[in-house]
């Protein structure tokens, strides 16, 4: 039957065909393998920071570009607010934007929030396509097809694309990927066109992630790799030049970038070498008009002049104070552990850990040993393009090493050099197999004479267990896609003990009571994980959200979490809080509420001047433990957050056989049941209780205690 | 007679008054001596040696009104305590950083008791680990909370501070002096590198072996994949040794950490699996005695297929819940 269709084609048709077909499959299986989510939920938003980028593009599509770059945001950071557009990378907006205005000028009416939720995936696609025509340049198209097929489902780069985790990150890597096919081709071809084209890419990049720094650092050292081996060339120097100038000017473009690219000490390298290009072509022409002595006079004399130059400046520099070689910046490049041992901020993100063996295993298994032997063969056989591919995957390894989340940008160049790899050893030993067919083509073969007995044999055991490797590749893919890196986090499921699944859905449950039942200018305190859900969905004022830009003011809220009520209020009403928000997760076993997170509020609050009544010795029991029990200090029991958390959950069972008032995360009763509140009042309880929300008195309403204070506070108003 | 009785009482106050004063005058005497004292030796080494005697002088007995945090500790080379030396390097760091600041005064003083030097104060403190260290109110015996609490908050200088600023409200800030050893390190490298290139300036192509700089990124990426820049930055044990059975663990049961013998075997297990494939790929294209072809190809295979599935195991073991394996459980 597919003899039928097959033979009306020409071998080159079939080809074409056939390659055709992988491909899109593999770009249809890239963007379905991450639906995981969407089909076990719903087409939602995951996590923190997407719900900024979904809010940022839903105000770009309404009001407009010049709205959007002008945008100071009065719902964040109470009373201070924030300055959004010039803060921000635009180029996930923009590209989610254009997508949504070109569909209704089509009149397909998606709403923006579905563009927003499949445009990693779409992007992901986008990147299997690009990832065959980069490989195809390093190898041929078969090496690009595996390696189109591997980076459609290899797990470093799902983690950070799959559907609803609207993030820079997700079309970053078609950005980096495009900016490096386009340099390969403007360096083998030495076209202004390409190179131009190559500046585009790069403009998109810096647009949308602050990852560009790698790339423009990347670039100059290929360069620079490429004239140590002697590989320079024209080609080179145009590919070079027209990118350095044209992709530096459109890069300040960028409001949040501004002038960087000429000032900071991550892009100066670039500007170097980009110097040292003008030199070594300036050098080169004045070698071929001149005697051989002369332009050896010629070279000597200018290495002179730019050392003591050089040096004269770096010291003017250094004593001027613009720049600082032996900072911690500098340190933490040479030594990573700099970082760690001096720099707490960045030892407390789990981002910012350094990789295991086994989390290289989880997030790319068998590439992780199929890399090496795509390295071999590009350096057997060098080419510009490869010395490319071979610092890009030795630079990026390292990067990924100090860091888990540059994963993401080591796992397309293994997938190439992976399937560069595979397809050599593959196309070798299928070739073999063909020997024992009917020969009726005469083919060209490599080594007709060196035929063994029982080469059928080996040659298809090997075929085999390649095969093999590759479908336990597949498997191992699908099983970390759906096990590890689909869960929305905004919806919660579990097991129930019958074996059907519940979902918790309590947090936009919370959400929309906000939305719907608080006046729209009521300022909600939460802490500050849940501040960019909270203007997203609630669309209320909060006080502290995920972008930590101004610590005092977190430390002000954490203050708020860890005092004793009356304490508390007074911050609240200095800060004109309208509602709280806590997240509490006893009852179900959630086990990353606020409780859990609680002692980080007290650090956090302690660490400024108004917070030295907060110590953290306080909130541990004599033996230094945090416990919520009985034992548990005086000052924990009694802080606001306790209570706010712990409110009529004395009167609760949770547990079979267990006391009310059982606290499933910390497996302990809790120790303060029976209080009142004196100055919240509850507002709201989510179904399972993850979510709580108190209303914080006015003054009508006020105790008797509080009257004074209260007055007080009225006539300050009148006095304004 | 009352006249007589009065001025009797009249007189005894006056005497009463006038030794009370006089004691009172003793006591500021001693305890300016005493600061004074305190305030010289802190001039000649930031952190005070103290022993038995002094210890109960200085910082026991009252009259005082300055508060002296104690590092009880044993530097003794044959007392093999690692962690006090340590300790003694960050506590000499924060002395240091108080004796040269701006608001320096007699109110704060550092102190060390070396166990060989009075043992009897350990006794009396009932203390039987070091290091430890203690805050002396200027008021009042230690409470509980003057015990710095290492096995929470670390050696760290400035943990040591924050504590110091939480008892006595003095405020310090650590200065650490500037670490050069990096830049002398590297400076060294450079020289060493230049030097080589200089002394080889006639032949430089070993810098062109393509062999040579395709072994060096191997083995970036080896060490890179089993995570040695993890063991770099977190500095795990070699290995578990558990102290009741006595057997050794080599391979942590978390994915979330790693021993340094897991990841030397996991490098062999890499590196093993990619020299097979290696020898796939080179038994395939590359000329030579068909039936050697043959074993190296076999050879290559083996160590894949055996490998593979090793390394799966081990990691299987990490990630419990993980559903594939081949050929080992």
């Amino acid at each position: 039957m597919a003899r039928l269709g097959m033979l009306r084609l020409s071998h080159e048709k079939q080809d074409t065909l056939l390659k055709l077909l992988i491909l899109s499959m593999a770009a249809v299986l890239s963007f379905s393998t991450r639906l995981f989510s969407v089909l076990r939920f719903e087409s939602v938003i995951h996590e923190f920071d997407p719900y900024f980028n979904y809010r940022t593009t839903r105000f770009l599509t309404e009001e407009g570009f010049y709205k959007f770059h002008n945008w100071f945001d009065d719902r964040a950071w109470y009373p201070l607010g924030r300055i959004i557009g010039g803060t921000i990378y635009p180029g996930l907006m923009v590209t989610s934007a254009l997508f949504y205005h070109i569909l209704h000028f089509l009149h397909v009416t998606i709403e923006i929030r579905n563009v927003c939720v499949f445009l990693a995936p779409l992007f992901s696609s986008f990147t299997t396509i690009l990832t065959y025509h980069l490989t195809k340049e390093l190898k041929d198209a078969g090496a690009g097809l595996v390696a189109a097929v591997m980076v459609a489902i290899v797990p470093g780069y799902i983690s950070r694309s799959v559907a609803g985790s609207y993030d820079n990150e997700g079309i970053a890597i078609f950005c980096m990927l495009l900016t490096y096919y386009t340099w390969i081709q403007a360096v083998r071809t030495g076209s202004l066109y390409w190179s131009a084209f190559c500046s585009l890419a790069y403009f998109y990049m810096v647009s949308s992630w602050g990852g560009y720094v790698f790339l423009i650092n990347l670039i100059p050292l290929h360069v620079l790799a490429l004239m140590a081996t002697g590989r320079f060339s024209h080609r080179v120097y145009v590919a070079y030049s027209t990118l350095y100038c044209l992709g530096t000017v459109l890069s300040m473009q960028v409001a949040f970038v501004g002038f960087q690219p000429v000032q900071s000490s991550e892009h100066m390298a670039a500007l170097g070498v980009f110097a040292l290009c003008q030199a070594f072509a300036a050098y080169s022409w004045l070698r071929s008009s001149l005697t051989p002595a002369l332009a050896e006079l010629l070279l000597r004399s200018f290495m002179w002049l730019l050392l003591i130059a050089g040096s004269i400046a770096v010291a003017i520099l250094a004593l001027s104070g613009k720049i600082s070689p032996w900072t911690g910046r500098f340190y933490s490049l040479l030594d990573p552990s700099y970082a760690k041992n001096n720099i707490p901020i960045i030892a407390s993100v789990s981002e910012h850990q350094p990789t295991t063996w086994s989390s290289y295993y989880f997030d790319l298994q068998f590439l992780v040993f199929m890399f090496p032997v795509g390295l071999h063969y590009c350096f057997s056989n060098l080419s510009d393009s490869r010395i490319f591919i071979i610092l890009y995957g030795v630079t990026s390894m390292y990067f990924s090493a100090v860091m888990v989340r540059l994963m993401l940008v080591l796992a397309p160049v293994m997938c190439v050099l992976s399937g560069v790899g595979v397809s050599h050893v593959l196309t070798s030993y299928m070739s073999n197999l063909e020997l024992g067919r009917a020969l009726s083509r005469t083919r060209s073969r490599r080594h007709p004479d060196h035929s063994y007995p029982g080469k059928q044999e080996v040659s298809s055991a090997v075929v085999l267990f390649l095969s093999f490797f590759l479908m336990t590749y597949t498997f191992h893919s699908t099983w970390v896609t759906s096990e590890a890196y689909s869960s929305p986090s905004i919806v919660l499921s579990a097991r129930s003990p019958d074996g059907s699944r519940i979902i918790f859905d309590d947090f936009r449950e919370a959400y929309y009571w906000l939305r719907h039942n608080t006046p729209q200018d009521a300022k909600v305190m939460s802490w500050w994980d849940y501040g960019y859900q909270i203007t997203a969905m609630a669309n209320r004022t909060i006080l502290v959200d995920n972008n930590t830009w101004n610590n005092t003011h977190i430390s002000r809220v954490g203050q708020a979490m860890s005092s004793p009520e009356e304490k508390a209020y007074e911050i609240m009403r200095e800060l004109d809080v309208g509602y709280v928000l806590v997240i509490f997760g006893g009852l179900t076993g959630y086990s990353s509420d606020d409780i859990n997170k609680f002692l980080w509020m007290v650090r956090i609050g302690g660490s400024t001047e108004t917070g030295s009544h907060i110590h953290e010795n306080d909130y541990y029991t004599p033996t230094g433990e945090f416990r919520v029990d009985r034992d548990g200090s005086p000052t924990l029991l009694n802080c606001l957050m306790y209570k706010m958390c712990y409110y009529r959950f004395g009167q609760v069972y949770t547990e079979a056989k267990r006391p009310p008032g059982y606290d499933r995360v910390r497996n302990a009763e809790i120790g303060n049941k029976d209080f009142e509140l004196d100055v919240l009042d509850e507002a709201y309880t989510t179904e399972h209780w993850l979510v709580r929300i108190y209303k914080v008195w006015r003054c009508k309403m006020m105790p008797i205690m509080y009257t004074l204070g209260c007055g007080d506070y009225v006539i300050d108003l009148m006095v304004v | 007679m009352p006249l007589w009785k009065l001025s009797f009482a009249f007189v005894a106050f006056v005497c009463y008054l006038a030794a009370s004063c006089e004691a009172q005058k003793t006591k500021d005497m001693l305890l300016s001596e005493k600061v004074q004292q305190l305030v010289d030796w802190t001039s000649r080494r930031s952190v005070i040696r103290l022993n038995g005697d002094k210890f109960r002088r200085y910082i026991k007995s009252p009259p005082r009104n300055y508060s002296v945090v104690v590092m009880f500790t044993a530097l003794e080379p044959q007392r093999q305590c690692v962690v006090c030396r340590h300790a003694s390097e960050e506590m000499q760091i924060l002395a240091n950083s108080w004796r040269y600041s701006g608001s320096f005064s007699s109110r704060l003083f550092f102190a060390m008791v070396d166990f060989d030097e009075g043992p009897d104060v350990f006794q009396q403190l009932n203390m039987n680990s070091a290091p430890t260290f203690m805050h002396f109110p200027p008021k009042g015996k230690p409470r509980r909370a003057d015990t710095f609490d290492l096995q929470r908050n670390g050696i760290m200088a400035e943990q040591l501070a924050k504590w110091i600023t939480d008892r006595t409200e003095v405020v310090l800030r650590v200065f650490r002096p500037p670490n050069y050893s990096g830049a002398v390190a590297l400076m060294l490298l450079m020289t060493l590198v230049g030097g080589l290139l200089f002394l080889r300036r006639n032949n430089l192509d070993f810098l062109y072996n393509k062999t040579g700089w395709g072994i060096a990124l191997l083995c970036i990426v080896f060490a890179m994949t089993s995570g040695q820049m993890w063991n770099h930055i977190r500095g795990p044990p070699y290995a578990h040794k558990n102290p009741q059975t006595g057997q050794v663990a080599y391979i942590h049961g978390s994915s979330q950490a790693q021993f340094v013998a897991e990841t030397h075997i996991v490098i062999l297990l890499n590196a093993a699996i990619t020299l097979g494939m290696i020898l796939l790929h080179d038994a395939a294209s590359g000329m030579g005695d068909a039936s050697k072809r043959k074993i190296l190809c076999l050879v290559g295979l083996g160590l894949v297929v055996f490998f593979f599935s090793f390394l799966l195991s081990i990691f299987r073991s990490k990630y419990s819940g993980y559903p594939y394996s081949f050929l080992i459980k």
